[in-house]
Formats: structure tokens, sequence, C-alpha cells
């Protein structure tokens, strides 16, 4: 009898309801945890240069790899290892399985190298002999190769000067031939003189052009008669230029301070170098500027409509039907599927309206669409219309939060409706307002499917901003991170080669965007102190 | 049924009936007049329309989506529900203070300004000289004058609300009215503000809605007792409280019922 009073008692004060929230609550965190640990787990050892093996196999035949990851065999009689042996122009893959049963015998020599190649990946194996860059001898050592790499480098820099000047030519070119085909549309007579100077200095750019190219290519060919030798584990040779390697070390011989230094590199180029090999090496640069460029000029678009909007609603608006009527459609509008929203951006802002402004101020360059084509300010537009229902609704909550009395205390002292809005109401909604801003920003970070047909692109010739007037270019297609992740990872042509690149990628992506979330919250808690009541 | 005759009345109510949203009456024609520089308590039971009443004065009621005001509020004899008053204008004349302490979220020095600003006045000498005044005025400037661009939000509630006072006597308003300001106060503070209730009525006319008799009792020269929204009664308050003439009124003050 007294027990059933005991567990009476114990549903009524709602034990098990607190123990089914912590539990709720508990599997939340820790999926989002385990997400967060999956990722840096696999992202963060990706640039480490690990010691490389050399495997003596019962048939006879060598290997030289990176152990990957051992797991036991099918038959779960012994284990078996993932080695990524590199050499892709050799052997056709960069991994391969090996059972334990196997190997022969295993060593890690000093001598093995790791090449870091513009093309076909890494190379592992050891050096044989050295054709160094003329005039300046060097031994056929790591010592040897690195010194020449150095001079190749230094040369490919003073190179890449020329490749500034040419891109200039080009892009000066490209405006005189936009310019020419103007003349023509315009029908602007022969002998126009604008237009002959216009032919001129073409001409002139065109045989600069062709004297520069051809100054390049003599110079290029002279840097790629620098060579290496270099032998497998099974001794089979292969001949490196030495200007398609982009760097050559010896893991095995390597401290623990000089990998943590190869280690800190490696992240700077990720952050500041230029993508490679379809993406799946290099750097990630232009992807972090698009993402951070995008949302940034999404936010610029978003912020102000969704604020003005929801002041309408709540402030201005009369309440009735209609204003519920749009109040449910708002609302609803944030729960349809991002494709829907990108197939729009495509039908009225590409087609239509950047069709439109095609046709009114560059007909002279159709059918070659200029803002006719997904671009950064489409992406952005279509973002910012995907994201607007959130800024609204968090700033009508926002207005509706603030207590009647600061209205009528502002309203009793002769000021108008609008004053009331702009000294009170927004300084005080300013940081449920910044709270929609932030999860805004969060849901168009993550965004990618209406973004792969409104502008984003797998290598974008040009960064959305450079040196050219005028130097904010929202028209050109832009890269992506999100949308990284989804080419290099599941379009790539070698998905295996891949995949560190894209945790990685996931992993920058996700810092991405708690940075930017962590900044409009700082901003948002010091709005906070600022205009509520603290308790006294 | 009243008797006191009020000669040259600040506000002068003639015949007003208010209707809230889907006709419902809150007063039934009332007749009022308020001596200039005077302190008129309303009493009544709750919901008996006082702060009705009192918020037809700076027309806050406009703020009510399909309320309905008919009759007359004279101030210094213009008619306020007249087409032409400007809302605006009237309630610089008509200030305000509320139940609940509402400063905004700004400097001390920034709310007292506040209706100052927002007329576009910006001579930083006369700004700072009618802070000083205006705090003096409402006896909390000597508790703040140290910490002028401090937060108005860390003051205690009985500074807040006299802030609320001193905000509201800034713009130097022909009458103030107070909805219940003690209400949300303690004992000490309620007699600071009571005190300072006593002291601007040498400057300014002060209609004052009240639950609490015995503060009617203390603060006020006259009273009006209103009840479902009819006034019962309007008197000296002296006489008011001590002989009323009105049955209910009687009933009322002696806690019979209310």
């Amino acid at each position: 009898m007294g027990k059933t009073k005991e567990m009476n008692k114990y549903w009524r004060v709602g034990e098990p309801m607190v123990w089914l929230s912590a539990a709720a609550l508990s599997v939340t965190l820790l999926s989002a945890i385990v997400l967060l640990i999956v990722i840096m787990v696999n992202g963060l050892g990706v640039f480490w240069p690990s010691d490389l093996q050399e495997l003596q196999l019962k048939n006879g035949t060598r290997l030289v790899g990176q152990l990957i990851q051992t797991i036991p065999t099918a038959d779960e009689s012994g284990l078996r290892r993932q080695y990524k042996i590199a050499n892709r122009d050799l052997y056709g893959l960069d991994f391969r399985w090996i059972d334990e049963a196997q190997i022969v015998s295993e060593d890690t020599p000093a001598n093995v190298l790791a090449l870091e190649r513009v093309e076909h990946g890494d190379f592992y194996g050891f050096l044989k002999s050295l054709q160094p860059p003329a005039g300046h001898p060097a031994p056929a050592t790591l010592a040897g190769l690195q010194q020449s790499l150095e001079m190749v480098a230094k040369e490919k820099d003073d190179l890449s000067e020329l490749d500034g000047k040419l891109q200039d030519i080009s892009y000066r070119m490209e405006q005189l031939r936009l310019e020419l085909l103007k003349y023509d549309y315009n029908k602007v007579p022969e002998n126009d003189p604008d237009r002959i100077e216009a032919i001129q200095e073409q001409q002139g750019l065109k045989s600069e052009f062709s004297n520069l190219i051809e100054v390049q290519t003599s110079r290029t060919a002279k840097i790629r008669q620098a060579k290496a030798m270099f032998a497998d584990a099974n001794g089979q040779d292969k001949e490196v230029v030495l200007a398609d390697i982009v760097q050559a070390y010896a893991p095995n011989q390597m401290s623990k301070f000089e990998k943590s230094l190869f280690y800190f590199k490696k992240l700077v180029e990720l952050f500041v170098g230029q993508p490679r090999e379809s993406n799946t090496e290099g750097g990630l640069f232009p992807a972090i500027f698009g993402t951070i460029m995008l949302i940034f000029v999404m936010s610029l678009f978003s912020f102000p409509l969704g604020v003005i909007a929801a002041i309408y609603l709540r402030e201005y608006a009369k309440e009735g039907i209609l204003v519920r009527i749009v109040r449910i459609a708002v609302n609803n509008l944030a729960g349809i599927p991002s494709i829907v929203y990108g197939i729009f951006g495509l039908g009225f802002f590409i087609y239509g309206i950047g069709h439109t402004i095609d046709t009114l101020f560059f007909p002279e360059r159709l059918p070659t669409p200029t803002f006719g084509t997904g671009g950064l300010l489409w992406a952005s537009l279509t973002l910012a219309l995907l994201t607007v229902p959130v800024v609204i609704v968090s700033t009508e909550e926002a207005l509706g939060a603030i207590p009647r009395e600061m209205r009528e205390g502002s309203y009793a002292l002769g000021s108008t409706k609008f004053q009331t809005l702009v000294r009170i109401l927004l300084p005080m909604a300013s940081p449920g307002i910044m709270t929609g801003l932030i999860l805004a920003m969060a849901r168009a970070a993550g965004e990618v499917a209406p973004l792969m047909i409104t502008g984003v692109v797998k290598l974008a010739p040009a960064l959305p901003i450079d040196g050219h007037f005028p130097y904010l270019h929202l028209e050109r297609k832009f890269m992506h991170l999100g949308f990284h992740i989804y080419d290099i990872g599941f379009q790539s042509p070698n998905v295996e080669a891949a995949k560190p690149m894209v945790f990685v990628t996931t992993l920058l992506l996700v810092m991405i965007v708690l940075l930017m979330s962590s900044i409009a919250i700082r901003l948002r808690n010091k709005m906070k102190k600022r205009y509520t009541f603290g308790t006294f | 049924m009243k008797e006191v005759k009020i000669e040259n009345p600040i506000v002068q109510v003639n015949n007003l009936r208010f209707f809230y949203p889907g006709n419902a009456r809150a007063l039934h024609g009332i007749d009022l007049s308020f001596p200039e520089k005077q302190v008129t308590a309303l009493i009544g039971p709750s919901g008996c329309g006082k702060s009705t009443l009192l918020r037809c004065f700076n027309r806050m009621n406009d703020l009510i989506d399909g309320c309905r005001v008919e009759g007359e509020v004279l101030l210094d004899g213009e008619n306020i529900y007249d087409r032409s008053t400007d809302i605006i204008e009237l309630r610089r004349r008509v200030g305000m203070v509320f139940q609940k302490s509402n400063p905004f979220p700004k400097s001390i020095y920034e709310n007292v300004i506040y209706g100052l600003r927002i007329a576009g006045e910006s001579d930083k000498s006369l700004l700072d000289e009618r802070v000083e005044t205006s705090l003096k005025g409402a006896a909390l400037w000597d508790e703040v004058k140290d910490r002028l661009n401090e937060s108005a939000l860390g003051l205690s509630g009985g500074q807040m609300q006299r802030l609320c006072i001193a905000r509201a006597i800034a713009v130097n308003p022909r009458v103030i009215l107070m909805d219940e300001p003690c209400s949300a106060l303690d004992p000490k503070s309620t007699a600071r503000v009571e005190e300072l209730i006593g002291e601007l009525r040498e400057d300014f006319t002060i209609i004052i809605v009240t639950h609490n008799m015995q503060q009617a009792a203390r603060v006020s020269d006259y009273t009006a007792f209103l009840f479902e929204g009819n006034l019962i009664e309007f008197g000296l308050t002296d006489q008011l409280f001590v002989k009323p003439r009105s049955k209910q009124t009687e009933d009322y003050i002696t806690g019979r019922f209310g």
C-alpha cells in the first residue's frame, strides 16, 4: 500500500518528465558533439606528415606508403591495413589495402621522399639523380633538391609578374572588344575617330600580347629544363620536372617540431592558396571568399528588407484578416524547400531581371549574357528571399515583446509614431532583430541547392572583387564551400583521394558559420545589456 | 449633484461619453471641471472608468483601435477633440505619469530631455539647465547629479518613478496626469512621491487616479468619485471624505464595497 502511494507521488511530482527532457537534451547535444568530433578527427589530421613505411610483400614486390587505417579482414582471421601509396600516374590508384599476412617486413627508411606535385597528386619514392637549373649546380641529395626547387620557385615568381601583365592586357582587350561591339551595334561609321583609335589600341595590345606570350613560353621552357629522376619502391623510374613540384620533404627525417611547422604551413596555404587538381589539393581561398561575400551581400539585402517589412506588419498595418494571412504566409515561406527558391531565382532574377538589364544596357553583347546568367548578385538575392521570413518573424516578435508602457511613455511626451519607433522601439528590439539575422546567416551559409542554379561554379576564373574598375563585380560567378564539398566529394573522378579535402572543407564551413554567429551573438549581448531592464 | 463651482477651470469636461470597441460604454456623460494649480483625485472601484477618463485628457485612448469619444474636453477653453487639434502639441501641454514606471533604455540625462529632443530642441546649455531644474523639481537631482550619463535602468523603483515625473515636467506642461503613480512603490518611496506631488502643485495642475483613499485624502485638494462610468460626487477633498453627500460615496470611502 505504501509502495503505490510512493509511486503515485513519483508520477505526480513529474520525475519521469524531468528525466525525459534531460534525455532529449542529451541526445541532441551528443549528436552535435559527435558530428563535430567526426569532422575534426578526419579533417584536422589531413595535413600531418606521417611517417612513410616501406613494406616487403610475400609476392616479392615492395611498397612505400602512409598508413591510413587498420581494420579486421572480412573473415576475421587477421588484420588488413589501408595505405596511401600516392604515385597516381604510375599505379592508377592512390590507396591500397594490404592484408597483414601478406607483409614480410616493414621499415621506415630515412631517405624516402614525399613530393607534393602540381599534377597527379603526391609522389613517394627515392631520389636517383638531379638535373639542377642551369648555372646553379646542386648535389643529388634532398638538400640539393630543395635548393634547386627554391631557385625554380624564384624564377617562377618572376614569371608570374609577366602573368599579371598578361592578365591586365587581356582584360583591356576584352573591354576593347566590347567597346567595338558597341560601335557596331550603334552603327557608328567606320571612320569615327574614337573607333579608329580603339582599333589601333587593340592591334597594339594584340602584338604586345603575342610578344609577351613568346617571352613567357621560352622562359617557361628554360625553367622546365631542370628535372630530377626518382624511383618508386620497386625501382621503377619516374622523371619529374622541378617546376611541377610544389615541395619535397622526407617525413621520416622530420622532428615533431618540423612536422608541426609543415602542418602550419599547409594550413596557411589552405586559407590563402588557390585550388589545384580539380580542387582536391591546394587552398580554398576563392571558396572561403565567395562564401563570406555571399553571406555578406545576402545580409545587406535581407536585413533591411525583413526589418522594414516587419515594422510595417507590426506597427502600421491594421490588424485584420489580411494581416493575419500575410503573417501565416510569411511563416510558411520559411518552410519552402530551398531548391524552389533557386528555381524562382533562376526564372525571376536571372531570366527576368537579368535578361532585361542585358537588353537595356548591354544589347551589343547579346546573345552572350552579362547579368542574364548566374552570379553572386542573383545568388545573394535568392538567399535573401529565403532568409527574409526568418528576419521578419524575429523582428515582429521583438517589437511585440516591448511593454506597452514604453510606447505610451513616448507618446505621452508628444512624440510621433515614427519618433517612437526610431528612438525607443528599434533600439529595444535590436537584440531580437540580431537573433533573426544570426539565424538567417547560419541558414544562408549552409544552403547549396539554390546556389547551384544561380551562379556557383566549380572553379571561378576571378574573384568578385579585384583591381579592375568598378572593383566589385557582383555579376561574376563565384565559388562556395558548401558546393565545394558536394563537388569534390561526389563529383570528382578520384573520390578516395578527395575524401580528406571534403572533411577539411566541411570543418572550415562549420568554423566560418560559428565565427560569424559568435560575432553576431557578442554584438547582440552588448545590445541586450544596454537596452533591457536589469533586475533589482 | 455637483455643488462645488470651479471658477476659471483649466480642464472642463462636458457630457463626455466613451465607448470601447464593440460599443461597450465606459463613460456615461461626465461633467466635471478641474481647478488650476490644484491636485484633483479621481477615485472609485476598479472598472469605474477613472483611468479611461484620465486618458481622455491627453487622448491616449486614441491608441485603441475602434474606440469612440463623444462630448467635449476643454483645455484652456479649447476642445481637444476638435478636428483641428494637434495631438502632438496637446500631449506636450498635458504630461502623464504611469502606474508602472517606464524610463526609456537611455541615460538619465537623455530620459529627462526626451520630450525636448523630439520637439527638435538641441541647444546644449538649455538642455543642461532643463535637466537640472526638472530633476530638482522631481526631488531627484541630489541622488543622480553625478551619474547623469548612466543608464536610467539602474535606478531603484522609486527613483525611476521620480525620473518619469522629471521627464514629464521637463516639457513644462499645463496639466500632469498621474495614473496610480505609487501603486508599484514601497511605502517609503510612496511617501516621497506624495511629498513631491504637494510641491508640484505650486506650478502645475495635477489630476491623479488612485486606488488608495488615504492617499487621495493626503495629497488632493479636490476629489471626484466615479462609479460604473458615472460621476457620483465631486467636491473639496476635506468635505467629501468627512461628509459625503451621496450614500454610494459614503459606502465606498468607509470600505463597505469596492
